[in-house]
């Protein structure tokens, strides 16, 4: 067996070596090549201009902006979809009242809500966007002022998207509707597979729904919620597409929508300036992979096994 | 545990809990009822149980007999749908689990992974809000009785079977309740930690003297470690009573069968004069016995012999028919040698049938596969049964 055994490996590695080469490694390397020159992305013309990317980078307000706002979504966007989603899937599975027949059931008609819950996944983020966009029109027609008017609140007018200081947040909760059904069923998978006989011990034991949730099933989970923060912090750093179809400009106004990977998109594909876009992707990777490396730190953890 | 057994009493000296006489734990099933949602036949049907302070009670019976489902209404996890639950004085019918003074031991233990042994035994004190210093001098004191004290500090993925059995244990004992409640807790181990972890939970619990009840699918660890043992069996209760008396006078064919192993022989006789006729024998049988199934228009009646009440007969015996050996003639089929003893599986032709018939020899005397052995039961350890009803006829 030993014999030819490098060969047998080799023969198997080869190929998907080379296609990863190709296909991921090489333009990593060339998008950090590019970041050195002034490429303008139309001609093939360019020259190499060393860290004057970079330098400039560092004196452009909105870089700094559109980097805030985005470690804001890292932070806000997982601890709200997560916590929402561990709520809604707590309660749709074990924090029901005690009812005929269970000890341990999740609040009435939580089968419904499951589906319910789901919904906004299935949508598009396209469709998503546009909805919620007019849902968002201060005028007349939008739907969140129409509803503020009709319950009497005609002074509270807000312009929503329009607003710098609210816009952000506009993006968030669209983000939020559109994950945290994800969330619920992920979660509720996790819940289903911890065994009942820990919650009916924590039962005898005396544990409220609060002590069960916060010592038995947040624990249990643990895995899977790290899981969620990765994928959430993910969207969080990308949410291009929302600030491209919903916000004005788009990018908010007074920049306050901007986020990297649209600044990207814009210097690019709208500035002619690839060179300069290429530096803010390699910041980028820089900010994604000090992001993972905080969570595989912080998540790090004796396995469990029931 | 499997060493030493510990002093009672803590090194606090105040690990015991001194139960005055008004914390008799007596425990009372009145009547109490379980139907599950969608089943017409209750799980549990009128369970009438009288647990004394103390006691240590066994529920047995075969796989879906209602056991387990009894032991889950007393400890709050299963609704009562009639009759009702008493833990000394109080109507515990309808309490939620954590108010009743109870502590369960799970079949698979139910340690939560996430915690220490010595988190996991204290966790429910922790919850009452009881200080951290009295909780683990509790906790110290119990794991010193269960020979844990060197694994307080592990998680239970670190732990063996019984090590993890034993922290289950720990887990009720640390909370003083006024009742134990375990549901099979020996299945998860190997045959002989067992047998061996039985007699150190029974001693244990004697020590303790929480009335404890324990559920079981196993008859020998029923009369093994019970004061006394209730026999189910499709939800209804067929029998209270010491091990002895379950042994020596079960109240009906069931029970018969169920207690003892290998298991009672039980054959369909017909009656005549003066007993039953067993094979070539006439076995005497109680007068008023055979009087009462006649009353119930019964020609025969169902025998219950243990295998160890055979006598091997050879001819000496008065036989019915002068051409025959007396006694019944069994063909050997199989023999199980188990040293001291051996016993007999064989078939004999009954009542115009073949039955399977066990019959235990001298462990020296063992007889040969083929062989034919001539068998009568012992007068005054034969067990009759009505035919029709199944109940018992002799006393």
């Amino acid at each position: 067996m030993q014999h030819g055994k490098y060969r047998f490996i080799v023969g198997f590695l080869a190929l998907p070596l080379a296609i990863y080469a190709v296909f991921v490694i090489s333009p990593f390397v060339q998008a950090i090549y590019y970041s050195f020159t002034d490429w303008t992305g139309l001609s093939s013309d360019y020259s190499w201009v060393g860290l004057e990317n970079y330098d400039r980078l560092l004196d452009d307000e909105i870089f700094w902006k559109a980097l805030r706002n985005n470690l804001l979504l890292l932070l806000v966007l997982p601890l709200v979809t997560l916590g929402l989603g561990l709520f809604f899937a707590f309660m749709l599975n074990v924090g029901g009242k005690r009812r005929r027949g269970a000890v341990i059931a999740g609040v009435r008609g939580s089968g419904f809500y499951k589906v319910v819950y789901f919904f906004p996944q299935v949508l598009s983020i396209a469709i998503v966007a546009v909805l919620f966009r007019y849902a968002y029109e201060p005028t007349e027609g939008g739907a969140l002022n129409g509803f503020l008017r009709a319950i009497g609140l005609d002074s509270v007018q807000p312009l929503w998207l329009g607003d710098p200081d609210l816009a952000l947040w506009c993006v968030m909760a669209v983000m939020v509707w559109c994950n945290v059904g994800f969330y619920v069923v992920l979660f509720s998978a996790g819940m289903s597979s911890i065994p009942r006989d820990f919650y009916e011990a924590a039962l005898l034991d005396g544990a409220n729904r609060f002590t069960t949730f916060f010592r038995i099933t947040l624990p249990l989970l643990w895995d899977t919620v790290q899981t969620g923060w990765i994928y959430m912090g993910i969207i969080a750093l990308d949410s291009f597409a929302v600030v491209q179809i919903m916000t004005i400009g788009p990018g908010g106004p007074d920049y306050s929508t901007e986020v990297l990977s649209f600044y990207l998109y814009t210097k690019s594909f709208r500035d002619g300036q690839a060179g300069q876009a290429t530096a803010l992707g390699v910041a980028l990777l820089i900010v994604t992979l000090i992001f993972a490396g905080i969570v595989m730190r912080l998540g790090r953890r004796e396995r469990l096994e029931f | 545990m499997d060493q030493t057994i510990s002093p009672l009493l803590g090194s606090s000296g105040t690990f015991l809990p001194v139960k005055g006489p008004l914390t008799m734990a007596t425990v009372t099933f009145d009547q109490a009822t379980r139907v599950y949602p969608g089943s017409e036949r209750p799980a549990v049907d009128k369970l009438e149980l009288d647990i004394a302070d103390g006691e240590f009670l066994v529920l047995v019976g075969p796989s879906g007999c209602g056991k387990s489902t009894s032991l889950r209404m007393l400890a709050g996890l299963e609704d009562v749908n009639e009759g009702a639950i008493r833990i000394g004085e109080r109507d515990v019918t309808h309490l939620p689990p954590k108010d009743r003074d109870i502590a369960m031991v799970f079949q698979n233990y139910a340690l939560y992974p996430h915690m220490t042994v010595a988190d996991n035994m204290g966790f429910a004190l922790k919850i009452a809000g009881v200080p951290k210093a009295t909780i683990r001098q509790k906790v110290e004191d119990a794991a010193k009785i269960l020979d844990l004290t060197e694994y307080l500090g592990r998680k239970p993925k670190a732990l063996s079977g019984g090590q993890r059995q034993r922290v289950a244990m720990g887990r009720a004992i640390v909370r003083e309740p006024q009742v134990f409640l375990m549901d099979e807790p020996l299945s998860n181990l190997d045959a002989k930690l067992r047998v061996s972890t039985r007699t150190q939970i029974a001693s244990l619990q004697r020590r303790l003297g929480i009335t404890t009840v324990y559920v079981t699918h196993d008859q020998v660890e029923a009369l093994t470690m019970g004061d006394r043992v209730a026999v189910l069996k499709g939800g209804l209760l067929q029998q209270v009573d010491s091990p002895r008396n379950m042994y020596d006078r079960p109240a009906n064919v069931f029970v018969a069968g169920f207690i003892g192993s290998p298991a009672m022989n039980l054959v369909e006789v017909p009656i005549v004069d003066g007993g039953v006729k067993f094979g070539n024998s006439v076995v005497p049988v109680n007068r008023d016995a055979i009087a009462e199934a006649a009353n119930k228009g019964d020609t025969t009646v169902t025998v219950g012999i243990r295998p160890e009440h055979f006598d091997l007969v050879n001819g000496e015996t008065k036989s019915l028919s002068k051409d025959d050996k007396a006694g019944l003639a069994v063909t050997v089929n199989v023999v199980e040698e188990l040293g001291a003893d051996g016993y007999v599986y064989g078939t004999a032709h009954v009542g115009g049938q073949d039955k399977d018939l066990v019959v235990r020899v001298n462990g020296r005397e063992v007889p040969m596969k083929g062989e034919t052995l001539h068998v009568v039961p012992r007068a005054g350890e034969t067990h009759v049964f009505s035919t029709s009803t199944g109940e018992r006829l002799t006393d």
